[in-house]
C-alpha cells in the first residue's frame, strides 16, 4: 500500500525531496565524504591515536614500544630542557604572535591609504612571505655571523659594546631567531588587516568626522572595532603559527647553543629523530596538542559567549 | 538517462580503486614475501649514505666495477647522510628492507646486532684473513659474531699550516706542555691558536672530550663510560674538564658561531693557529693549501696511559633479512677485497685508508704519517657517536658547548650530563 503510494508520488515527479527521503544519501554524494574520511582516517587519525598510545610507552624505534603509563609525563616534569622548552614556547607566543599582530596593524594602517607607489611598499613588505623560512634562516644567519652586517651596524652607529655571537650566545639566541621570524610574519599579518580595512565603509568615517572626532579617536573608536572579524583569523593564525614554528629555529640554531634556544616543536624533533626516545617525543607531541587545543579553544568558548 | 547512471557507475568504482590504490603503499613493505622480489632477478640493494659529490661518484664507480664481476647485480641508492642516519631503524626493521648498508663499525653497529637485525658475516671474514685484530676486534658483534665489513679508515689529529708556522717560529708539540707552550706563543702573535666550529656541527667538540678522555682515562675506561657503564659525574671525567680549562683561553672566541668548514677556512686562511679535526675536513679546502697543511698528534698528557688515537672505520653491513644471502655475502667479500678498496680509496677525496692491509693508499706524505700514527696506537677508538651511539651525542653537544661557554658550571653540567645520558640509555 505504502509502496504503492510512493511510487505513484516519484511516478508523477513529486518533489526531489521525498525521493530523497526514501533512498537515502546519494551514493556519490556519500562516496564523496567517505573516502575522503578513509583517507583521513588512515593518514591522519590513525597515526595521531598511534601517537597517543606511544605517548605512554618507553620505545627506541627499534625493539617492541614498552608500556610505562604516564611515566613519561612524570619525567617532564624533573626534565630541565623540556622546562626551558615550554618557557621558550610562552615566549615565542608572546613577542611573536604579540609584535607581528602590532607590526602587521601598524604597517596596514600605515599603508591602507591609495597614494602614488604604495604598492611598491606593500609588495616589499609581503615578499619575506615569498620566501622559505629555510631560506629566510640562512640569509638571517648569513646577517648575524661574526664580523656580519648586524655587528658591522653596531660598530658603525658606535654600539661596538653590543657585538656578540647572535646565534651562539645563549642570552641572544631565541631573540635573535625571533627578529626573522617576525620579519616574515609582520607581511602576512599586514595583508590581513588591509583586507580589513578595506572592508570599513568610509561612510563610518565620514560621520565620525562630522561629529569632530580626531584621527585617533577614529581608529580608536572606529577602525578597531570593525575590525573585530579580522582579529579572530589574526589569532587563530598566530597561536598556530607560533606553536608550529619549526623550520626557523631549526635551521638557525637546532635549538641551541645547549638548549637555549628550544622550543616544545625543536625538542620535540631531536628527541624523537636524534636521541630516538620515540616515546618520550610522543609525550611532548601530545603536550604541544593539548596547549593548542587549550589556547584556541579557550578563544572560542570566549568569541561565542561575547556573540550570546 | 542509462548513460548518466553507468557514468556514475564507472566514476564510484573508479573512487574506489582510487582510494584503495592509496592503501597499497602502505601495504607494499608487508605483502612481498622473501623471496619472491629481487632475488629472482639477482639484485641486491645498497643503502649509501655518502652522499657528498666525490665520495658519491666513488660509490657508483664501484658499484659498476662489481656489476661487471658477473655476480648479483648491485643498484645502488644513495641518501643524504643526515636522512639516511634517521631511517636507518626504520629501514632495518621494515618487513623488506634494503640488504646492505654503508655504516660505522664498533659499538654503533652492535646496537643494531643485539636486536637481531645484522646478517652473520662470519663466512665472509674467513676471507679476510689478512685484516689486523683490531679490525676484527671492532667488526665483531657482543655475542661473537662477525656482522661488519670494515672497507676504509681515516685519523683525527691536530691540524696547521706548515708555512705558518714556521712564520710564528713555532714546532709542533708532543707533550702537553708543550702544547700550552705553543698556544701561548701563537696568541702572542695575535692570532687565537685553537679553531673550533660549532655552529652547526657541535658534535666536533667532542673530539676533545674523547682525547683528552683517552690521554688522561685511558681508552677502555672512555669505552666504559660512553657504553653506558660508568658516571659523567666520576672524578675521572672532571678531571678531563680541569685539564681542558687550561687551554680554554686560546680558542677561538669565534669557533662558536660557524661550523666546521669555515672553521677550515679560518684555518687556512690563517685567522686560527690548529685545528683538531678528522681528515673529512679536506673535503671542503682547496686543492692548492693542501700541500701546506700538516698535522700533529694529539699531545700527550700521561706518559704511563697507553697510546691511543681515533679511527673511525667505515663499511658495510647487511639486514638479516637479505633475500638472497650468499649473493650479499658474495658482494660484502669483494668489498673487503684491496682491488675494491682501492677503486674507493682511489676515487673519492683520497685521504682514506683501505682498510685491507693490501690496498693502497694515496701516496702524500700527509697519508703515510696518519697511516703510521694510527698502525702504531697501542688501542684504536672510533668517536664519541661511534663507541656509544648517536642517541648519546646530542647529550655531549649540549654538555660541551656548555662547558666551553660557562666552565664555572661544570659540576651542574656534568650532573645534567648523566641525568640526559641515564635518559637515552633507558629507552
Amino acid at each position: 500500500m505504502t509502496a504503492t503510494a510512493v511510487e505513484s508520488r516519484s511516478r508523477t515527479g513529486s518533489g526531489s525531496a521525498s525521493r530523497s527521503r526514501r533512498r537515502g544519501v546519494s551514493p556519490l554524494i556519500l562516496a564523496f565524504v567517505l573516502v575522503p574520511f578513509v583517507i583521513e582516517a588512515i593518514w591522519v587519525f590513525w597515526p595521531a591515536l598511534q601517537g597517543f598510545w606511544l605517548a605512554l610507552t618507553s620505545w627506541d624505534g627499534l625493539s617492541a614500544p614498552r608500556f610505562i603509563g604516564f611515566g613519561n609525563f612524570g619525567d617532564m616534569v624533573s626534565d630541565p630542557i623540556f622546562r626551558t622548552a615550554l618557557k621558550n614556547t610562552a615566549i615565542w607566543l608572546v613577542l611573536f604572535g604579540g609584535l607581528s599582530v602590532i607590526g602587521g596593524f601598524g604597517m596596514a594602517l600605515l599603508l591602507q591609504r591609495e597614494r602614488r607607489g604604495v604598492g611598491i611598499y606593500r609588495a616589499a613588505l609581503f615578499t619575506p612571505v615569498v620566501f622559505s623560512l629555510v631560506v629566510t634562516a640562512l640569509i638571517w644567519r648569513v646577517f648575524y655571523q661574526p664580523d656580519g652586517l648586524v655587528d658591522t651596524v653596531f660598530r658603525t652607529v658606535g654600539l661596538g659594546n653590543f657585538v656578540r655571537p647572535w646565534l651562539a650566545d645563549p642570552d641572544t639566541a631565541l631573540y635573535a631567531v625571533i627578529v626573522p621570524a617576525l620579519w616574515r610574519q609582520i607581511g602576512y599579518v599586514m595583508v590581513l588587516y588591509l583586507a580589513g580595512l578595506k572592508a570599513v565603509d568610509p561612510a563610518l568615517y565620514e560621520a565620525a568626522k562630522v561629529d569632530g572626532a580626531s584621527a585617533w579617536q577614529r581608529t580608536r573608536y572606529v577602525t578597531i572595532p570593525q575590525l573585530k572579524g579580522v582579529n579572530s583569523v589574526v589569532l587563530s593564525v598566530i597561536v598556530i603559527d607560533s606553536l608550529r614554528s619549526f623550520d626557523i629555529v631549526w635551521s638557525m640554531t637546532k635549538g641551541g647553543p645547549y638548549h637555549s634556544s628550544e622550543l616544545l616543536s625543536t625538542y620535540m624533533y631531536s628527541t624523537a629523530f636524534q636521541s630516538t626516545q620515540l616515546g618520550y617525543a610522543s609525550a611532548l607531541a601530545v603536550v604541544i596538542f593539548v596547549l593548542a587545543l587549550a589556547v584556541i579553544l579557550g578563544y572560542l568558548i570566549r568569541a561565542f559567549r561575547e556573540e550570546s | 538517462m542509462t548513460g548518466l547512471a553507468a557514468d556514475r557507475r564507472t566514476f564510484l568504482k573508479g573512487l574506489g580503486l582510487l582510494g584503495a590504490a592509496t592503501l597499497v603503499p602502505g601495504c607494499a613493505t608487508s605483502t612481498k614475501s622473501p623471496g619472491s622480489g629481487s632475488a629472482a632477478t639477482g639484485e641486491l640493494s645498497l643503502q649509501s649514505n655518502l652522499s657528498s659529490e666525490q665520495a658519491k661518484a666513488a660509490m657508483e664507480k664501484l658499484v659498476a666495477a662489481y656489476n661487471k664481476t658477473g655476480g648479483s647485480q648491485v643498484k645502488l641508492n644513495t641518501v643524504a647522510a643526515e636522512i639516511f642516519r634517521t631511517q636507518l631503524p626504520t629501514y632495518l626493521t621494515s618487513a623488506n628492507p634494503p640488504d646492505v648498508y654503508t655504516w660505522y663499525a664498533g659499538s654503533v653497529a652492535d646496537s643494531y646486532a643485539k636486536k637481531d637485525l645484522l646478517l652473520d658475516v662470519t663466512s665472509v671474514w674467513d676471507s679476510m684473513g689478512n685484516y689486523s685484530k683490531a679490525m676484527q676486534t671492532l667488526s665483531t658483534s657482543s655475542a661473537g659474531q662477525k656482522i661488519f665489513v670494515p672497507t676504509s679508515y681515516y685519523w683525527w689529529g691536530m691540524f696547521y699550516r706548515k708555512s705558518n708556522f714556521a712564520k710564528w717560529g713555532v714546532t709542533p708539540p708532543k707533550t702537553w706542555d708543550e702544547f700550552v707552550a705553543v698556544c701561548k706563543k701563537i696568541q702572542g702573535k695575535g692570532i687565537p691558536p685553537i679553531g673550533i666550529g660549532l655552529g652547526d656541527t657541535p658534535w666536533v667538540a667532542s673530539a676533545w672530550f674523547d682525547y683528552l678522555n683517552i690521554r688522561i682515562n685511558g681508552a677502555p675506561f672512555h669505552r666504559q663510560l660512553l657504553a653506558g657503564e660508568g658516571d659523567f659525574t666520576d672524578p675521572k671525567v672532571k678531571a678531563v674538564f680541569t685539564k681542558w680549562r687550561e687551554v680554554l683561553p686560546y680558542f677561538d672566541p669565534k669557533g662558536k658561531s660557524f661550523p666546521f668548514q669555515e672553521a677550515t677556512s679560518a684555518l687556512l686562511a690563517g685567522k686560527t693557529g690548529m685545528f683538531l679535526i678528522g681528515t673529512f675536513f679536506a673535503d671542503s679546502a682547496p686543492k692548492d693549501a693542501l700541500d701546506d697543511i700538516d698535522f700533529f698528534q694529539f699531545p700527550i698528557i700521561d706518559p704511563a696511559v697507553p697510546v691511543a688515537e681515533e679511527a673511525p672505520t667505515d663499511g658495510y653491513f647487511a639486514s638479516k633479512k637479505v633475500k638472497d644471502p650468499e649473493g650479499t655475502k658474495k658482494f660484502l667479500a669483494w668489498l673487503a677485497t684491496p682491488e675494491a678498496q682501492n677503486i674507493y680509496v682511489q676515487s673519492s677525496s683520497g685521504t682514506a685508508i683501505p682498510a685491507n692491509p693490501d690496498g693502497k693508499s694515496a701516496d702524500t706524505a700527509l697519508v703515510k704519517k696518519g697511516k703510521a700514527m694510527i698502525e702504531g696506537a697501542a688501542e684504536i677508538t672510533q668517536f664519541f657517536n661511534r663507541d656509544s651511539s648517536d642517541a648519546l651525542q646530542p647529550t655531549a653537544d649540549a654538555a660541551l658547548t656548555k662547558f666551553l661557554d660557562k666552565p664555572d658550571q661544570i659540576d651542574q653540567i656534568l650532573k645534567d650530563w648523566q641525568a640526559a645520558a641515564q635518559k637515552v640509555f633507558k629507552a
